[in-house]
């Protein structure tokens, strides 16, 4: 009877020694098989705050892209949209609402290069992540990363399409008239607008032909080439001084009226009109489109709001710089996702930007560019 | 019958528990072995899909290089551009064919992939169509444009999303991983208290067993203590068939068992005594009176005598002396004697002195003398008849013929 006790006994002290090295084997193996970086944490998804600039369909793309990265890569968006572009108030509230919600990271467009710091301050010293996307803070040095599509580069996009039309019809930069832009009231406007100042006039000064100098008399020779010089800056000078600008407007009935004040009744020689954000893309083409002046003025747009592009396929609008919001949202997230999980990533990443007008509009990459769910 | 029916009992509960103990090891291999090959398998596949989006990155940087370094005049040998682009192209869509192929990947990751594959696709048309005339007439500007305008939204876009996918899959894996981890420890959770229980059951099984054993121990004892009580009572019951209930002594049933075998072949001195006139203790004292002389007459015929001869009370006051081997003929008569005197001296019974004469026969028994025990002491009674006929007090002998 005892013997056989203690064989049953040595059995089951056998199992319970047995299950322990299975435990160990089963640890050791999981460690083996795991996934390197960021794949591998647990426990609930972290929060992270998205805060944008204003109700438009460019920051819907944004907080599309932000919520899809979300999904897939394991967090939870806590979506804010402020009022305008220039309302920082709400944004600062935002901040804090965050902060109280133990978010692990804020990912914002700031409408104020300056307003936000004392919040972000309060954020970072609670060890919440900051990144940065479209516009930058001024004077701020806890930014973690800065995505955007360059605003002098998104210039010198609309520029450039600017000369490739001019080109195609054969335009003559000496006789083109006035050059209209109607900018935004946010930071942005005014890099978008050196960007296509400056890349225009470069083409312009390529376009616009030195006088030929036909004298012989080596004597005269230096005199006329001064002359010539003289004149071809003159050009230049004069094409400078084409450039006009508007008040800066942020909505889109402002837009217009700045736009119908510039006109004026019957266009007021104004060859060429630049809007520099979604609100003053649709109230320059109300306005063009209300003088009935669609086919004499090249009118170029940024962003791509359903109803720019109904511009362009009215001949309204000739092209929009399109900056691809979704991948702002998207990779916004996930650089944040990564912080979180104390991997490093690029601290100033250009998304780039896109020209899109009537013939390239069906794309496929165009396609994805507007509509980031039709994939 | 009992002992062996809860034997088997035992032992069946045994043999349950091994089957159980080796039921609970292979349900804990195969459970073991599953996560251990999902570990592997998921270790494999993301080490396979890892490969491939890091192939289709690292052959777009790549070409993206080489469209950096005709922008900035560094290569100028279109031909061979063009030829290094299409191999490089080649090998994404190898790659993209290698992560296509593979199963199991999430929704998320597909579609995140999907979106890259389609950027990609698009970059290729794009550098397809890219006009050349910028590239041949030299305008740096242009090229600059181009590459800054038209090709890097691309080239980066389709970076990013593959990077994505990259951390989609590990987060993937990361939930595989811990969902593994989880069934780990369910499972170790599980065997543990698995076998805790077995132990417990163990404890409890040979408490039970000790208890049982303990219990029948018992029984065994009480048991053979009634066995004992059994046999004292069947040795009184036999020792009342063979002795003589009032002098203690054995009967003539005794001495028929002790001496029958010894008749044909044995030799032996035998004697037989009675009082004489007995019948006049009863008829004057009463039976109670005469009983107790005989007991003291008996106790003292065992006192003196039992040394040398086996003592019967074959009837009432007859009492039978078997001589012991050694003793010889002459001895016999001498002891036979003795016993006279002693049965004849005064006994205080009931504080009165009691003294009444006695005969005896003495029988010198020789092999085949007597048929059986009845015929020989037929023989010594006749002989002590004769005695008593002579006015008693007296030893006759038993002649031989």
């Amino acid at each position: 009877m005892n013997k056989r006790k203690s064989i049953f006994r040595a059995i089951a002290s056998c199992t319970l020694s047995a299950m322990m090295l299975i435990s160990a084997g089963c640890g050791k193996s999981q460690n083996a098989g795991g996934p390197g970086g960021q794949g591998g944490q647990g426990g609930p998804p972290p929060k992270i705050a998205v805060i944008t600039k204003q109700q438009l369909s460019f920051w819907d793309d944004v907080k599309k892209g932000a919520e899809d990265a979300g999904k897939e890569l394991g967090a939870q968006i806590l979506y804010t949209v402020a009022t305008s572009d220039n309302d920082y108030v709400s944004q600062v509230a935002a901040i804090k609402e965050a902060i109280a919600a133990d978010a692990k990271a804020i990912v914002i467009a700031p409408n104020s290069p300056t307003e936000l710091n004392s919040a972000f301050d309060e954020a970072v010293a609670k060890g919440i992540k900051i990144v940065n996307i479209n516009s930058k803070v001024n004077d701020y040095g806890k930014i973690d990363s800065f995505i955007r599509s360059s605003d002098i580069d998104s210039g010198a996009v609309a520029a450039r399409n600017v000369a490739k039309i001019l080109e195609n019809k054969g335009a003559d930069y000496e006789k083109l008239g006035k050059i209209a832009i109607i900018g935004h009231t946010a930071s942005t406007a005014e890099e978008r607008i050196e960007g296509f100042i400056s890349v225009l006039t470069s083409y312009a000064a390529q376009k616009i032909k030195k006088p030929t100098v036909t004298e012989t008399d080596p004597d005269k020779l230096r005199e006329a080439e001064e002359a010539a010089e003289a004149e071809y800056n003159s050009k230049l000078e004069k094409f400078s001084k084409s450039f006009i600008q508007g008040d800066r407007v942020a909505e889109r009935k402002k837009a217009e009226e700045e736009s119908l004040r510039l006109l004026g009744e019957d266009g007021n020689g104004i060859s060429i009109m630049f809007a520099t954000n979604t609100n003053t893309t649709l109230g320059v083409c109300d306005a063009v489109s209300k003088l009935k002046l669609d086919d004499k003025i090249i009118v170029i747009g940024f962003n791509s709001d359903e109803e720019e592009l109904s511009f362009i396929r009215k001949g309204t609008l000739d092209g929009t710089v399109v900056q691809n919001p979704y991948m702002m949202g998207y990779v916004g997230v996930r650089y944040a996702k990564r912080l979180i999980g104390g991997t490093s990533v690029t601290c100033d990443l250009d998304i780039g930007a896109t020209f899109v007008n009537g013939s390239n509009m069906n794309d496929e990459y165009i396609q994805l560019l507007l509509y980031p769910d039709k994939f | 019958m009992a002992k062996g029916k809860s034997k088997f009992k035992n032992s069946g509960a045994y043999i349950a528990a091994a089957i159980l103990v080796a039921v609970m090891y292979i349900v804990n291999a195969i459970l073991v072995d599953r996560i251990y090959w999902n570990n592997s398998n998921v270790s494999q596949t993301t080490s396979r899909v890892m490969n491939s989006l890091n192939k289709i990155n690292g052959q777009l940087s790549e070409i993206n290089n080489d469209t950096i370094a005709i922008a900035a005049n560094l290569k100028t040998d279109m031909e061979a551009i063009t030829k290094d682009t299409e191999a490089r192209y080649g090998n994404i869509i190898d790659a993209e064919h290698a992560f296509e192929a593979t199963e199991g990947l999430s929704d998320e990751a597909m579609r995140r992939y999907n979106y890259a594959k389609n950027i990609i696709n698009s970059y290729k048309q794009k550098l397809d169509a890219m006009g050349t005339s910028a590239v041949t007439s030299g305008n740096y500007q242009e090229m600059g444009y181009i590459l800054k305008q038209d090709i890097y939204p691309m080239q980066v876009t389709a970076s990013e999303m593959l990077t994505s996918t990259i951390d989609i899959v590990s987060a993937d894996t990361g939930k595989i991983m811990r969902k593994n981890t989880i069934q780990s420890y369910l499972l170790m959770t599980m065997m543990l208290v698995v076998a805790i229980l077995g132990e417990i059951a163990v404890w409890l099984f040979a408490r039970k067993a000790k208890k049982a054993r303990l219990e029948l121990e018992e029984r065994e004892k009480s048991l053979a203590e009634v066995d004992a009580k059994l046999k004292t009572t069947r040795q009184k019951a036999s020792d009342l068939a063979v002795i003589n209930v009032l002098t203690g002594m054995k009967n003539r049933y005794a001495l028929d068992n002790d001496i029958n075998d010894r008749l044909e072949s044995g030799r032996f001195q035998i004697a037989v005594f009675d009082m004489d006139n007995f019948r006049s203790i009863n008829d004057t004292y009463g039976y109670d009176f005469g009983d107790e002389y005989l007991a003291a007459v008996a106790e003292k015929l065992k006192e003196e005598f039992s040394e040398v001869a086996e003592i019967y009370n074959i009837t009432g006051n007859e009492f039978c002396f078997v001589f012991n081997k050694n003793i010889s003929e002459s001895q016999a008569m001498g002891i036979a004697q003795n016993i006279q005197r002693v049965m004849s001296s005064p006994y205080e019974v009931l504080n009165l002195a009691v003294q009444l004469p006695c005969s005896g026969a003495v029988y010198h028994y020789l092999p085949g003398d007597c048929l059986n025990v009845n015929s020989l002491l037929v023989k010594l009674d006749t002989a002590m008849r004769n005695a008593k006929m002579n006015g008693g007090n007296m030893i006759s002998t038993v002649m031989n013929i």
